[in-house]
C-alpha cells in the first residue's frame, strides 16, 4: 500500500491561536481514516487544509499526488467532499443537484446512478430542501461521488443523525471502502471510528498525539496497566433502542 | 464557456420553482401596473386642454380642430386669464395660447419667426403635461411636414403616434420596467448571496473545481437572462392586457434593459458586501431602491421631485434608465436619441464595478 494522503509538519496559526501545530501523518490507499479529538482541537482546519480551501503558514501536503499548496483547484479535482455545516443551493430536485455538481468538475455524470448507491433514487424527483438530516448526508455522500473521487473527506458525517440513519451510514461508507476509494473522516463518535476506522489519529491542541489501528490503540492502553470497572453487559441502551424500533431507516 | 452556460441553464430551471422570486419578478410588477393603471384610468385618460385663440383666422380653426380630432384631449375654448385660473384650480392640465400671427405656411428664408405658442402646463398633474405636449408636438411637426412636403416616412410615422390615445398606463409602463430591474439587480443578489454565504452554499461550491469567475459569470448571466424575460412578459401583458403601444423598437429597449441590469446587478454585489446577515439585507437593499422609485419617475413624472432634490435625482441610475426607456417607448426614440442617458448608465456601469469589486466577497 502506498499513501495517497501525506502531511508533513502542517501549521496554522489564526491571530494568538496556533490551531494546527507541526502535524505531520499519512493515508494509506483504500484505508478509511479518522482524525478524532475534541472539538477545537485543529481538526477541521487540518481537513479544509487538505481540502484545498485553505493554506498553511507552514509545512506541506500531498493529496492524491497533488502538492495542495501549489495546486488547490488540482487536489479539488481529485478528492470528494462532504463539509461541516454547508448546504446545498435551494429550488433545485435532488436529481439536479447531482447534475449541478457534476457541472462544477465539468463532468456529465450518470445522477440516478449515483443517487441508488445512496439508497436515494426514489427522491430524486422531490426538492433536496424536504430531505431528512440523513437522506442529506446521504446525498451529500452522492455529491461528493460525482467525480470518482481518490479521497472522500467526510467531516462529522453523522453528527445530528439518530442510530438507524446513523448505523445506514457507516454501510455506505463501508461500501465505498470496498470500491477502493480511501475514506478521511473526522468524528466525534468514538464508537463510530472503531468500527469504521483501520487506522485513527487523535488530535488536540493541534498536535497529533496518538496514531495506530483503534485495536493497537487500546491494546497499547491496557499495556500502560490501564483497567476499568467491568460492567458485565451484554447490550448496552443503543441495542435496546434498536432492539425495540428496528433498524429500517425512518425518514419520512 | 460550456461551463457557464450549463450552470446558467441550472439556475434558471431552480428559478422557475422559487415562488417568492417569482412573485416579486413577475407578479407584483403587474399588480402595480394594474392597480395604477386602473386607478388612473378615468382621471387620467383624458387630457384637459385649454386654448386661447387669439388669431382666430382659418389656420387656427384648422389646428383647432385638429387637437380636438384627437381623443385624449378634451379642449374648451378662453381667454388666456380665464384659462390660467383654472388650470391653476386643476380644472385644466394645459393651456394652449395660439398667438394673433398664426398662420399655417412655410416660413420664408428665415425673413420673420414662426409664430410662437404658448403652453402652461400644470405641475399638479404632470404626466398629462408631459403627455399632452408630446401629443401638440406630434400635430405641429405633422402639420409643418405637411405645408413643407418633406420626409413623407417620417411623417406617415408621426400620424401613427399622434392618434394614437396616450394614458397614464402609457407612461407607467417604462417607468414599472425600469423599477424591475432595479429591483432585479439589487434584491436577487444581495438575498441570494448573503443567504447562500450564511448557510456555506458558497463554501460548499467553492470546495469544487470550478473557478470564481465561472461561478460569477453564469450567475450574472443567468440575472440578465432573467431581465430581459421579465422585461418581455411585462411589455407583453402591457401590450395585450392594458393596450400600451410601444412606440420604439423592442430591440433598443432590451438593448436599454441589459445596459440598466448591468448597472443594477453591480450596484447589487457591491450593495451585497456590505450586509453581513440576511436581517440586515433588507434595509440597506431598501435604502437604495426606495428612494429612487421615488426620485426617479417610476410613478409620476419627475416634475414633481422638489427643486432641492433635482440636482440628486438627475443622476440616479433608476432616471437615467427610466428616461431612456420613456423616450423609446413612448416617444420612440432611437438608440442616437437617448446617448445622454446611455452615457450616464456607463459612468454608473463604471462607478459601481469598482464598488463592487472592492466590496464583494464571495465567502
Amino acid at each position: 500500500m502506498s499513501a495517497i494522503v501525506s502531511v508533513r509538519e502542517l501549521r496554522k496559526r489564526y491571530g494568538e491561536i496556533q490551531a494546527v501545530d507541526g502535524v505531520s501523518f499519512e493515508v494509506q490507499q483504500g484505508e478509511v481514516f479518522a482524525l478524532l479529538g475534541p472539538n477545537g482541537a485543529g481538526k477541521t482546519t487540518t481537513v479544509e487544509i487538505l481540502e484545498g480551501l485553505r493554506s498553511a503558514d507552514s509545512g506541506t501536503a500531498i493529496v492524491a499526488g497533488v502538492d495542495v499548496a501549489k495546486d488547490p483547484a488540482g487536489v479539488k479535482e481529485r478528492i470528494g467532499v462532504q463539509l461541516q455545516q454547508s448546504t446545498f443551493p435551494e429550488n433545485f430536485l435532488t436529481k439536479e443537484i447531482v447534475d449541478l455538481f457534476a457541472i462544477f468538475y465539468r463532468r456529465r455524470v450518470d445522477a440516478m446512478a449515483l443517487l441508488r448507491a445512496v439508497g436515494l433514487e426514489d427522491r430524486a424527483k422531490q426538492r433536496s430542501e424536504k430531505l431528512s438530516g440523513g437522506q442529506r448526508q446521504r446525498l451529500s455522500i452522492a455529491v461528493a461521488m460525482v467525480n470518482e473521487p481518490q479521497v472522500l473527506f467526510l467531516d462529522e458525517p453523522t453528527t445530528g443523525l439518530d442510530p438507524q440513519a446513523r448505523r445506514n451510514l457507516w454501510e455506505l461508507i463501508r461500501d465505498i471502502r470496498k470500491r477502493g476509494t480511501t475514506v478521511f473522516l473526522t468524528t466525534h463518535y468514538l464508537d463510530e471510528a472503531e468500527v469504521l476506522c483501520d487506522r485513527v489519529a487523535i488530535m488536540d491542541s493541534g498536535k497529533i498525539i496518538a496514531l495506530d489501528s483503534p485495536r493497537a490503540l487500546i491494546t497499547q492502553l491496557l499495556g500502560r496497566g490501564f483497567s476499568k470497572p467491568q460492567l458485565q453487559q451484554q447490550a448496552n441502551l443503543e441495542d435496546v433502542f434498536l432492539d425495540l424500533t428496528g433498524h429500517e431507516l425512518r425518514e419520512d | 464557456m460550456s461551463q457557464i452556460l450549463r450552470y446558467t441553464g441550472m439556475l434558471l430551471r431552480s428559478y422557475t420553482r422559487d415562488r417568492t422570486a417569482l412573485f416579486f419578478g413577475f407578479f407584483f410588477p403587474l399588480i402595480f401596473m394594474g392597480l395604477f393603471g386602473i386607478l388612473n384610468f378615468g382621471a387620467t385618460g383624458n387630457v384637459n386642454l385649454g386654448i386661447d385663440d387669439e388669431a382666430n383666422n382659418a389656420d387656427s380653426q384648422r389646428f383647432v380642430d385638429a387637437m380636438k380630432s384627437v381623443s385624449t384631449f378634451k379642449v374648451s375654448a378662453g381667454t388666456r386669464d380665464d384659462l390660467t385660473k383654472r388650470l391653476t384650480a386643476g380644472d385644466l392640465d394645459i393651456v394652449l395660447v395660439i398667438p394673433a400671427n398664426f398662420r399655417i405656411a412655410p416660413v420664408r428664408g428665415g425673413a420673420d419667426a414662426p409664430p410662437t405658442m404658448t403652453e402652461l402646463t400644470s405641475a399638479a398633474r404632470p404626466e398629462q403635461g408631459v403627455i399632452g405636449t408630446a401629443i401638440i408636438t406630434q400635430i405641429v411637426d405633422q402639420i409643418s411636414f405637411a405645408v413643407t412636403q418633406t420626409s413623407p416616412i417620417v411623417a406617415t410615422k408621426r400620424e401613427e403616434v399622434a392618434g394614437r390615445n396616450l394614458r397614464y398606463v402609457d407612461f407607467l409602463t417604462p417607468g414599472i420596467v425600469g423599477m424591475t430591474i432595479m429591483q432585479l439587480g439589487i434584491a436577487s443578489v444581495a438575498f441570494a448571496f448573503v443567504v447562500d454565504r450564511q448557510r456555506g452554499v458558497i463554501r460548499r461550491i467553492l470546495a469544487t473545481p470550478i473557478s470564481r469567475r465561472n461561478f460569477l459569470a453564469a450567475q450574472v448571466l443567468e440575472r440578465l437572462i432573467l431581465a430581459v424575460v421579465q422585461v418581455l412578459i411585462l411589455i407583453g401583458v402591457a401590450v395585450l392586457a392594458f393596450k400600451v403601444v410601444i412606440v420604439g423598437s423592442m430591440l433598443t429597449l432590451i438593448l436599454v434593459t441589459i445596459v440598466g441590469a448591468t448597472v443594477f446587478l453591480c450596484i447589487g454585489f457591491a450593495v451585497t458586501g456590505l450586509v453581513a446577515t440576511e436581517n440586515a439585507a433588507p434595509p440597506v437593499t431598501q435604502l437604495v431602491t426606495l428612494p429612487q422609485m421615488f426620485l426617479s419617475g417610476v410613478f409620476f413624472s419627475r416634475d414633481s421631485v422638489p427643486a432641492f432634490l433635482k440636482p440628486v435625482a438627475d443622476v440616479l441610475p433608476l432616471t437615467y434608465l427610466n428616461d431612456a426607456l420613456r423616450s423609446v417607448a413612448v416617444n420612440g426614440a432611437g438608440l442616437a436619441d437617448i446617448l445622454p442617458q446611455l452615457a450616464g448608465l456607463a459612468v454608473w456601469i463604471v462607478v459601481s464595478f469598482v464598488l463592487a469589486f472592492r466590496l464583494f466577497r464571495l465567502d
